[in-house]
């Protein structure tokens, strides 16, 4: 009796700092650039940012619905060139990122619509297929530039903080989103379609809007990373933010850093983003092969990620005390 | 006061071929609300698929399936749990994931009277938890109950989504005896309530004890329809179950 009232306020004021957390994260992440003025740094974190909110939205449909896209890149890919488009007919960027998750949600019920008929495996070879025609797609196009890409002229200086802040922002936001879900009907919609679709039907639930709904939720935060990513690189091409690597990475994360939670993507998202830059930069030719090992030891031992993991620990600390 | 002469569910003429073979034929039947109405049948009688039809899960070659008068066949399982007909598995089905309080409130945030706010469904969730006697265990992991009680557990999903028909397959199923007759006791609670249940068991005593009214099914067709007394005594019946000899002597 004494043990459970004695971690009662202790499991409280957990409560509180996991609520504190997000906002404590946001401030250093704000203030973090203007204490280490290096342009790298900032870029590192900038990138980061927009890998984490692609990590967030995957994990939307691939966490809590259980729908495995290998198709993310599509989304992506739309972001990038809808905001190129736009912003080289003269709309402001913002606006231009709005219009990038639009199109990206609309180009995701076009997959849906059709792919989410499928199930399982079945879906996600789908994706798999869907995206490497949009690839090809776009690499012919040829008002794009094609295969040789296309170029963002912008007018404006470069400011490498407002790119920051920007990318900063569109993670909080997908956060927060993710966050709500969670605690949300919908969150436990998408749940109970990912543990048993059909006995969720059973109970009320539509299978085929919700995983809609949530594919183009993931979608439109994914078009708008790519949007910004972008307007940053002021160069894209197909080959890049269509690629199947592009659509690899998306997933990769997430199920690094835990699958179907809240902090999951975030924790898979940072140490990708960080990562990620070595590992290009050491082993170009290998880096690929290397993220497919890590995703085959990581379902093999601790198929919950790097948090699944933590909280074995944290339990077998608590049960050792 | 003409609506308590509709019935609550309407089947005419249901058939379904599965290739050449009818695994049910021409079957017709009422259900009256308030009622508790059984199906049994020998093995491969037809009484799944008859069950699957009514739910949902499987599309009738032939036949017409009607709720109130409003015609169902062919309505997809989460349009008729709107509708107010619910449903449980015979292999049971809980979100293996969730906590058994958690499987409840799916069925409050999406039945027919759907609860948007998580704690509000929750409240709903428990109060059907404690009417099936699972509140002790709202709050352990579904994948950890006893099959008695995970038989407890699709009922009581099936019950926060407030139907007015309740479908039970094969609830029954692998329960001791003091089980059995404490899940036939639940059923004769929930029609007391004013639900109707429609009840598909193999178990021909549990059925009996517990009907109101049974239709028995022998290779996918209607073999004889009545209350339990009618059936028991019915040499069709008992030849159907004991064969020409058994009823030849009775």
């Amino acid at each position: 009796m004494s043990a459970t009232s004695a971690t009662l306020p202790a499991r409280r004021m957990a409560g509180w700092a996991m609520t504190a957390l997000p906002w404590i994260l946001l401030a250093i992440l704000a203030i973090l650039p203007l204490l280490v003025p290096s342009p790298n740094f900032t870029r590192l974190l900038f990138m980061t940012f927009l890998w984490t909110t692609t990590s967030i939205a995957w994990n939307l449909l691939g966490g809590f619905a259980g729908q495995v896209s290998f198709g993310f890149a599509v989304f992506y890919g739309a972001g990038a060139y809808t905001t190129a488009l736009l912003m080289n007919a003269g709309v402001n960027p913002l606006f231009a990122f709005l219009a990038a998750g639009l199109t990206a949600a609309l180009v995701s019920l076009i997959v849906g619509l059709p792919a989410f008929r499928l199930r399982g495996p079945y879906f996600a070879i789908a994706t798999i297929g869907i995206s490497e025609a949009v690839r090809v797609v776009m690499t012919n196009l040829s008002f794009t530039g094609g295969a040789s890409g296309y170029r963002i002229l912008e007018h404006r200086p470069f400011r490498q903080l407002e790119h920051y802040y920007t990318a900063l922002l569109l993670a909080a936001i997908a956060f927060a989103i993710s966050w709500k879900i969670a605690h949300s009907k919908f969150g436990l919609g998408l749940k109970a379609i990912r543990q048993d679709e059909d006995a969720a039907a059973d109970l009320g639930v539509n299978p085929y809007t919700y995983k809609l709904a949530a594919h183009a939720l993931a979608a439109a935060l994914t078009g708008m990373a790519g949007g910004v990513f972008a307007r940053y690189a002021a160069f894209i091409h197909p080959g890049g933010v269509f690629g199947f690597h592009t659509s690899v990475h998306i997933l990769l994360m997430p199920v690094i850093g835990g699958i179907g939670t809240v902090w999951g993507p975030v924790l898979g998202g940072f140490v990708f983003g960080i990562v990620e830059e070595e590992i290009v930069a050491s082993f170009p030719e290998i880096h690929l092969l290397l993220y497919g090992l890590l995703l085959i030891v990581i379902i093999l031992f601790e198929p919950g990620g790097i948090l699944g993991g933590l909280r074995k620990l944290v339990r077998r600390f608590r049960d050792h005390r | 006061m003409t609506t308590a002469k509709i019935p609550i569910l309407e089947v005419q003429k249901l058939t379904k071929y599965f290739g050449g073979l009818a695994a049910v034929k021409d079957v017709s039947f009422e259900v009256r609300a308030g009622q508790i109405f059984g199906f049994i049948g020998p093995n491969g009688a037809g009484k799944t698929t008859l069950f699957s039809m009514i739910a949902g899960a499987v599309r009738p070659s032939a036949g017409k399936i009607r709720s109130r008068g409003v015609e169902i066949t062919g309505v997809s399982p989460f349009r008729l749990v709107k509708a107010g007909i619910a449903r449980t598995h015979q292999i049971v089905r809980p979100f293996r994931e969730m906590t058994v309080l958690e499987n409840v409130q799916v069925a409050a945030h999406f039945g027919r009277k759907p609860v948007r706010s998580p704690s509000a469904a929750k409240e709903r969730a428990m109060q059907v938890l404690v009417s099936v006697g699972l509140d002790a265990l709202a709050d352990n992991p579904a994948s950890i109950l006893s099959v008695g009680n995970q038989k407890r557990l699709e009922i009581a999903r099936a019950l926060a989504t407030t139907p007015d028909l309740l479908l039970c397959d094969e609830i029954c199923g692998g329960l001791t005896h003091s089980e059995t007759a404490a899940m036939l006791q639940l059923l004769r609670r929930i029609r007391d309530g004013g639900m109707t249940v429609m009840y598909v068991e193999h178990d021909v005593k549990a059925i009996t004890a517990v009907c109101d009214r049974i239709l028995v099914l022998n290779y996918g067709r209607k073999l004889a329809e009545g209350t339990p007394d009618h059936i028991q005594n019915d040499p069709a019946v008992i030849e159907a179950y004991l064969g020409t000899k058994a009823a030849g002597r009775s």
